[in-house]
């Protein structure tokens, strides 16, 4: 019997109800919804008001659910959201939530897997939404992560030369590689543009570096050599051994000699992606830092 | 004075993202900001750089939205340490959150969701109160809800229901007199009643704002001017605590800073006089 529903079954029985997609008729019958309270029986549960019975006195939470979850994936998304239009968007996110409801205290976290979801969600052009929602993902990632204070191209030149071929190089948390089938920063340049005039949308392997100055966000295209450069040091190769990788690769992921590395490292230095040089110790295990960056420098 | 002897900071804002630029360019004459906690915790770019710059000239007080101090699920220990180390490093006045739960099972509706006011949900709310208050190591101030629904359980009104936990848990109030006649409207009780039936004492702080009225109920929308009945509320209550800290909360279709600054500055107008009469002016 309804009222006899301890809080917590209270408690699963509104949010069911809530976060069931469809008029609040449908949600309050929906299967664990009605497993709680019969659809019947809600006015056991919940008085009704002067104006209003007890299942649109429901309806006015379970109706504000969805355009919250929109508004917060849109905020992360907005790409993605204009792409696909108001429609499509909206069932996206529908489907989205339903099958990844937020778990975190923070919406901040809510759109975290919906880049692998848009891969397989019957959406216009899902390799695209997928590009288009992985920039999207990385460009929040690094507008919230850590400040952490970054070297100039001043503290590379006090590293003594022979350190570094065993040398590695540490990224500044606000940092993020994409690599991506479809030029989707593009397509993310031309949202400004008011008149909406977006760019085809076409495959074109591109390969970018997301990072930040001075608190804002920004995209930079690297070249296929310098991308996979990059990514060895990011991933804690030492600076000998993903240059001389940088070297041997082959085509357009080859690296155009030395000089070319330390035209990369300069450039690097000045976009501040990176925070320490640290000396390698047997492989894997690092001693203290060579060149440490300065809180506060920028 | 509060029982908590916790200061009245005067007449705040809330800091929102939109405005960021212009309060660090214009450092408007405000005395206070409040945070959203959770807008802070997990961040460590701009939005905490701004906070820093903010809180080397105003004082502030955390504001939270997920607390969820009602849920029969377990409280989250991790979010209490990044919310215990946010209100050290912002030296924060208090901290605040809402009464309510906001999602079961491990999820988050992300809504602050009624709870019924009964014996129960009494004993349960105020065991989790005391453990945040221990987890704090401060008192935990409590927001009263707008509500859209009751449930037929409740057998205490909802100023019962605080006073009653206030007494057991040692938490204090945070009054949001827009959300009282909020409830009042879509529930059908006398705002003035819930006003005169709080304990003035435990009043740390005061929100204000603006709603939404869809004729058959009313919704908190904090999108614009709070209404002549909520001033008339919020004189009401000062005539009762003497000036409170005071903030008015814009956070959908939020005008340019100097809007909601103007909106801000009547609280003091109003506070300042009916602390000196003691009535509300009707």
């Amino acid at each position: 019997m309804a009222p006899e529903l301890a809080l917590g079954g209270l408690q699963r029985w509104l949010q069911a109800v809530i976060e069931a997609p469809g008029p609040v008729t449908r949600a309050l019958a929906s299967r664990e919804a009605a497993r709680l309270v019969r659809p019947g029986r809600t006015r056991d549960v919940v008085l009704p008001s002067a104006r209003l019975t007890a299942a649109e006195r429901v309806g006015v939470y379970q109706g504000m659910y969805l355009p919250r979850m929109l508004e917060a994936l849109e905020s992360d998304y907005p790409g993605l959201a204009h792409f696909l239009g108001p429609a499509a968007w909206r069932r996206l996110v529908r489907a989205y939530v339903s099958a990844h409801p937020s778990r975190s205290y923070t919406l901040n976290e809510l759109g975290r897997r919906l880049p692998e979801f848009v891969r397989r969600a019957r959406v216009p052009r899902p390799a695209f939404c997928h590009d288009l929602a992985r920039l999207e993902s990385a460009v929040a990632e690094v507008f919230d992560a850590a400040e952490t204070p970054s070297l100039a191209d001043t503290d590379f030149v006090a590293v003594a030369p022979g350190d570094w071929e065993r040398a590695q190089l540490v990224p500044v948390a606000a940092l993020r590689l994409v690599a991506l089938d479809h030029d989707a920063g593009a397509w993310l340049d031309s949202l400004r543009d008011e008149a909406h005039r977006h760019p085809r949308v076409q495959k074109r392997r591109s390969f970018l570096t997301v990072y930040r100055r001075n608190y804002a966000v920004m995209r930079r295209e690297q070249t296929p050599a310098a991308f996979a450069l990059l990514g060895d040091l990011v991933a804690g190769e030492p600076v000998g051994r993903a240059v001389a990788r940088a070297l041997g690769r082959r085509r357009a992921a080859r690296l155009d000699g030395a000089d070319a590395a330390f035209r990369l490292f300069r450039d690097w230095a000045a976009m501040g992606l990176f925070r320490a040089v640290e000396r390698e110790r047997s492989g894997r295990a690092t001693t203290g830092p060579v060149v440490r960056g300065a809180r506060g420098r920028r | 004075m509060n029982r908590f002897g916790l200061r009245d900071l005067g007449v705040g804002i809330g800091l929102r993202t939109v405005h960021f630029g212009e309060i660090l360019a214009k450092k408007p004459a405000l005395d206070w900001f409040e945070v959203l906690s959770e807008n802070f915790m997990d961040t460590g770019g701009r939005p905490l750089h701004v906070l820093e710059r903010v809180v080397e000239r105003y004082p502030v007080a955390l504001h939270g939205v997920s607390l969820s101090i009602g849920s029969t699920d377990p409280l989250e220990r991790g979010y209490l340490q990044k919310l215990k180390a946010l209100a050290k490093r912002t030296r924060a006045a208090w901290v605040s959150d809402h009464l309510c739960f906001t999602g079961v099972l491990g999820r988050n509706t992300h809504d602050l969701l009624p709870l019924p006011y009964d014996a129960a949900t009494l004993r349960h709310v105020t065991r989790r109160v005391k453990q945040v208050q221990d987890a704090l190591e401060r008192p935990l101030v409590l927001e009263n809800p707008s509500t859209y629904l009751a449930y037929a359980r409740s057998t205490m009104t909802e100023w019962e229901f605080l006073t009653a936990l206030c007494d057991a848990s040692g938490c204090g109030l945070l009054l949001d007199v827009n959300n009282v006649y909020v409830s009042a409207f879509n529930h059908g009780f006398d705002a003035r009643q819930y006003i005169d039936g709080i304990p003035a004492d435990r009043v740390v702080q005061v929100h204000l704002a603006g709603h939404t009225n869809h004729g058959t109920h009313i919704v908190d929308t904090h999108d614009g001017p709070a209404i002549a009945q909520v001033w008339k509320l919020y004189a009401r209550l000062c005539a009762r605590t003497g000036p409170v800290s005071t903030l008015f909360e814009w956070d959908a279709k939020i005008p340019p800073l100097a809007a909601v600054v103007k909106e801000a500055a009547k609280a003091r107008a109003f506070r300042t006089a009916s602390a000196a009469t003691g009535t509300d002016g009707a």
